[in-house]
């Protein structure tokens, strides 16, 4: 066994005995690195008598091709063995954050609001105790109009006053409609969208004495009902989907000529009413109710001083509680607003 | 208020080719919306949602009307075959008996109809009623009561019978009743009156109607009732309301009388009254018709012109359309000069009045489907700064405390006088509702502290930690007109002070909010050991501490002057590039060298002075790290040193 023989075995056996990868690097430097063994081997050729020369060049090739294959083999040896540090789950949870709530109606305001400020819409904020002409008198409902009197409206112990009449808890956000004509002095472009705190005296499963409204006021030159069902169909697209449809059914409110409900195609059977021939489980006959909505009645923007024969508008109202439930059905309204974090925390 | 009549029925008055659900389908979409239809044997019910200013169309004849109109839209023949109110008309009988001396005071009672029919044979109504009122929700009872129910519900006018013989001195006096007096209605209740109720007394003393409700038991429809007074009336509509709802008697004859009905309609209903009386009880007309009616109707006119309609609409209709659409709803229409002149029918007397009405009446029939949908042009609205400025913060520092890890809550704006006792606040200070359903929501919260203090208080045991937020106006009482109306941010706590202090101040950091500060308080429902005003600037905008002796924390603040000093970004300081010295200085606090007296007198007194750390608290020795640097050079560490020494002089006499 000459001399490169043994140390082709002592490579071997060194290469053998490695179990970590940085021993195989550091081996690999050794015996192929730039001072490496081979090397000095290959400095050490010009010694070698001519006529031994070949041989011994041919030997020492070997051997570094031996050397190179059977570090990558151990290499790959090592590699397929399993990691021998001490076992850490990394599926473990990682470092706890805390996480809050938002209100739904928060979350609703939001996505409303944005909806509708992509179109010019322009946001604003009203009193919520109002006198009995911003909500009433104000929106074509005079005195003696059932919504007047105290099943449906929340009235306040104050002296009345005497332009304005009685202070009230607002039943609904169409109180905003004459404020914001006033305070752009009768004078439109309005593109108004009032979302706010209503109050009616009913408390049970399905009322609670405070609400939210949404509502919705253009004035302009030229507004017809076209554009109404434009604007709402805009809506009920970006809000519910794209592929929600909706549509208008003659209605009656004090404050709009023509009236109309609004409904939203169902998610469900598509506003056909049937799945599979069978009748949908969440709809009327394919539609749902969304809100109610109608051209700006005369009177209303007379109040406002806005004058009707040069301009008209439509308003559109609904509740939040409703869209929410619509979008995403959750519909247990008792827990909005006692503060039940078993219900709050789950948003 | 929903009505339900049967498709059979229906074609007592309408020729049509069209199927019942081609008529929910369509009625849906340009009329009353039909909400169901169910199949009864060999007919069907439908059950029809009418508006409240379409009470007259609340009735068989009144769908008949309407299908009229509709149907022909979609290509269905549609023809009232029969017209009750051209059909039944309201002559004289022969007779001269007289039968009732009546007063009804026309602002009461707007058309009193009243006739006696004798001999009458109480039994069973013929099988076609008694089916078609059960179908329709209504008890059949005997052929003499089913004849009234049968009667509204064909044409939508309620009506009503007494026994003649029972009115004591065939005497009616319609009235305004007294506070207090009491009536037992044909339901067995007894009613005390509120006051103001339109009710009828007989010539002995006795209440023989609740008008407009209810008729008493008194005079009520027996077996052995022999002659009968039918009786048909429009009554004042307000007063009806306001008595059904004060007695809590929401009876259907209610319901169609609060809502104002046509005059015009007393005379057929009568005339056919009498002649299912004819038919269905033998009974003979016995007294003269009684029929007072002041105030005939004046058909109104309204004069309107085609581009009204389109400038509504947004789509031009032709004139001929129109006019079709208006002539089979009833209106009598001549199209002149390119203008109609539209003669509104007596049974849209109350509903149709401008010309936005008779637009809606086209553009209901022509069909909403068939109107394109077009976005208005956007255009640039004058926008209110204060109001915008409301909403974008609203939803970052909810956002932010979110993240924080707080729970949005909303409460009622309202409290009760337990909430507000509680948190020794003065109830006089409190708006107070006049009429609430609950004591609980009773006054209108000055704070939003009470409302979080009962969310707080409701929660223990669900979960240990509770940090809370809500955002929500308060309504502070002013001497005269609306209530100060303002936005508030409170925030409670079940864990400690410093918890609290640190959740808003970090929010004040977020709002880039620095000039805060903290003073006494005398808020008399935090403890006087854990209470403090905050301020910014000199301004106070809200109050932090301990509820009492409780385990609530809680923090207010005025969303408004919040937001008005808050900006988006900090004011820009350029990076130093040299070095800054850090120094710590342990220092004792006491009440009069607070930690928030030593940092603003050490700022004062130093012009290297970059920021103060709170860096750890043992008892009362705080040490503070000071960081210093210059603007110009390289601070050397004993110019940092001096600087410090400096500083604590000036501070020792604090």
């Amino acid at each position: 066994m000459d001399e490169i023989d043994r140390l082709l075995d002592q490579a071997q056996t060194e290469i053998g005995r490695c179990t970590e990868p940085d021993q195989i690097n550091a081996i690999e430097i050794a015996w192929l690195g730039r001072h490496g063994k081979i090397n000095q081997l290959l400095q050490k050729i010009k010694n070698v008598p001519d006529d031994a020369r070949k041989t011994y060049g041919q030997k020492l090739n070997r051997l570094k091709t031996a050397i190179t294959r059977q570090l990558a083999d151990q290499r790959q040896r090592l590699n397929k063995q399993t990691d021998k540090t001490p076992f850490i789950d990394l599926t473990l949870p990682g470092t706890p954050y805390p996480k809050g709530s938002l209100h739904l109606i928060t979350i609703a305001v939001e996505e409303i609001s944005r909806i509708f400020e992509k179109i010019g819409f322009v946001r604003v904020s009203y009193p919520e105790v109002e006198w009995e002409y911003y909500s009433f008198a104000s929106l074509n409902m005079p005195k003696g109009h059932p919504a007047r009197d105290d099943f449906e409206t929340s009235f306040i112990k104050a002296p009345a006053d005497p332009t304005y009449g009685k202070m009230l808890l607002t039943p609904h956000t169409s109180s905003g409609q004459n404020r914001e004509m006033r305070r752009l002095h009768g004078q439109p472009p309005i593109r108004m969208i009032n979302i706010a705190k209503c109050y009616r005296p009913n408390w049970d499963a399905t009322h609670t004495p405070m609400f939210f409204q949404c509502e919705g006021l253009c004035v302009d030159k030229g507004i017809n009902i076209s554009n109404l069902k434009g604007t709402l169909n805009y809506f009920a697209k970006e809000y519910f989907g794209a592929d929600r449809e909706i549509r208008l059914r003659p209605h009656h409110f004090q404050f709009t000529e023509p009236s109309f409900e609004v409904d939203v195609s169902c998610n469900l059977c598509h506003g056909r009413g049937t799945i599979n021939g069978k009748k949908c489980k969440v709809c009327k006959s394919g539609w749902l109710e969304l809100g109610g909505t109608g051209m700006v009645h005369p009177h209303v923007l007379k109040e406002g001083g806005v004058d009707p024969e040069v301009y008209s508008g439509w308003a559109f109202g609904c509740g939040i509680e409703r869209i929410i439930m619509m979008k995403y059905g959750i519909d247990d309204i008792r827990y909005y607003y006692n503060g039940d974090l078993r219900f709050l925390k789950k948003f | 208020m929903n009505i339900k009549i049967t498709y059979g029925w229906l074609r007592d008055y309408l020729e049509t080719d069209a199927s019942v659900y081609e008529i929910q389908k369509y009625l849906s979409l340009c009329g009353p919306s039909v909400e169901r239809v169910e199949k009864l044997g060999d007919d069907y019910v439908m059950d029809i949602e009418i508006t409240s200013n379409r009470i007259d169309s609340a009735s068989v004849l009144g769908i008949a009307q309407e299908c009229q109109a509709i149907l022909p839209m979609f290509g269905k023949t549609a023809r009232l075959k029969l017209n009750p109110l051209t059909h039944y008309r309201l002559g004289q009988t022969t007779t001269k008996n007289k039968s009732l001396t009546v007063q009804a005071p026309a602002e009461l009672c707007s058309r009193f109809c009243a006739v006696v029919i004798d001999r009458v044979s109480i039994k069973p109504s013929p099988t076609l009623i008694q089916r078609r009122l059960t179908s329709c929700g209504i008890k059949a009872i005997n052929n003499v009561v089913d004849i009234s129910n049968y009667l509204m519900l064909a044409l939508g006018q309620p009506v009503h019978t007494f026994d003649y013989d029972k009115i004591g001195g065939t005497t009616m006096q319609l009235r305004l009743s007294h506070p207090g007096e009491q009536i037992t209605t044909l339901d067995g209740k007894t009613i005390e009156l509120p006051g103001d109720d339109i009710v009828i007394e007989d010539g002995q003393g006795k209440l023989i109607d609740l008008c407009g409700i209810m008729g008493a038991l008194n005079s009520a429809i027996s077996p052995s009732t022999k002659r009968v007074l039918l009786f048909v009336q429009t009554y004042n509509k307000n007063k009806i309301r306001r008595t059904s709802m004060l007695t809590g008697q929401r009876t259907v004859a209610a319901t169609f009388f609060e809502k104002g009905l046509d005059e015009e309609r007393v005379g057929p209903t009568m005339a056919y009254g009498m002649e299912l009386f004819k038919k269905n009880a033998f009974g003979q007309p016995s007294s003269p018709i009684i029929d007072i009616y002041p105030k005939t109707y004046q058909p109104v006119r309204i004069t309107i012109a085609p581009p009204d309609f389109d400038r509504i609409i947004g789509v031009s209709l032709k004139p001929k359309l129109i006019e079709q659409i208006l002539t089979r709803l009833g209106f009598a229409v001549k199209f002149a000069m390119n203008q109609f002149t539209v003669t509104v029918p007596s049974w849209r007397q109350y509903d149709v009045a401008i010309k936005e009405d008779v637009v809606e009446e086209v553009a209901r029939v022509n069909g909403y489907f068939n109107l394109p949908n077009v976005l208005q042009p956007i255009a640039l609205v004058k926008r209110d700064p204060e109001m915008e400025r409301l909403f974008v913060y609203q939803n970052q520092i909810k956002i932010f405390l979110k993240h924080l890890g707080l729970n949005e809550v909303i409460n009622y704006s309202m409290v009760s006088a337990a909430q507000i006792g509680k948190l020794n606040l003065d109830l006089t200070d409190h708006l107070e509702l006049n009429n609430t359903v609950s004591e609980e929501i009773k006054y209108l919260r000055t704070t939003l502290a009470p409302s979080l203090a009962k969310n707080i208080e409701e929660n223990t045991g669900k979960y240990q930690t509770l940090r809370l937020f809500e955002i929500g106006k308060t309504y502070v009482r002013r001497s005269r007109g609306l209530p100060n109306e303002h936005y508030r941010l409170g925030i409670a706590v079940n864990t400690d002070y410093f918890d609290l202090k640190g959740m808003i101040e970090a929010l004040f950091t977020e709002l880039n909010l620095t000039k805060i500060s903290y003073g006494p308080t005398k808020l008399v429902f935090l403890n006087q050991n854990c209470r403090m005003e905050i301020n910014l600037g000199k301004q106070a905008v809200g109050f932090i501490g301990q509820i009492g002796r409780s385990a609530v924390f809680v923090a207010e603040l005025d969303f408004e002057k919040l937001t008005e000093s808050a900006s988006i970004l900090p004011i820009y300081q350029p990076v130093n590039q040299y070095a800054e010295i850090k120094l710590d200085w342990t220092v004792s606090l006491t009440p009069s060298r607070s930690y928030q007296s030593l940092v603003d007198a050490v700022q004062a007194h130093s012009r290297w002075l970059n920021r103060v750390e709170l860096i750890s608290l043992y008892r009362d020795k705080a040490t503070l790290r000071l960081y210093f640097s210059a603007s110009d050079r390289n601070l050397t560490e004993k110019e940092a040193k001096q600087e410090l020494e400096t500083i604590k002089t000036a501070t020792e006499s604090l």
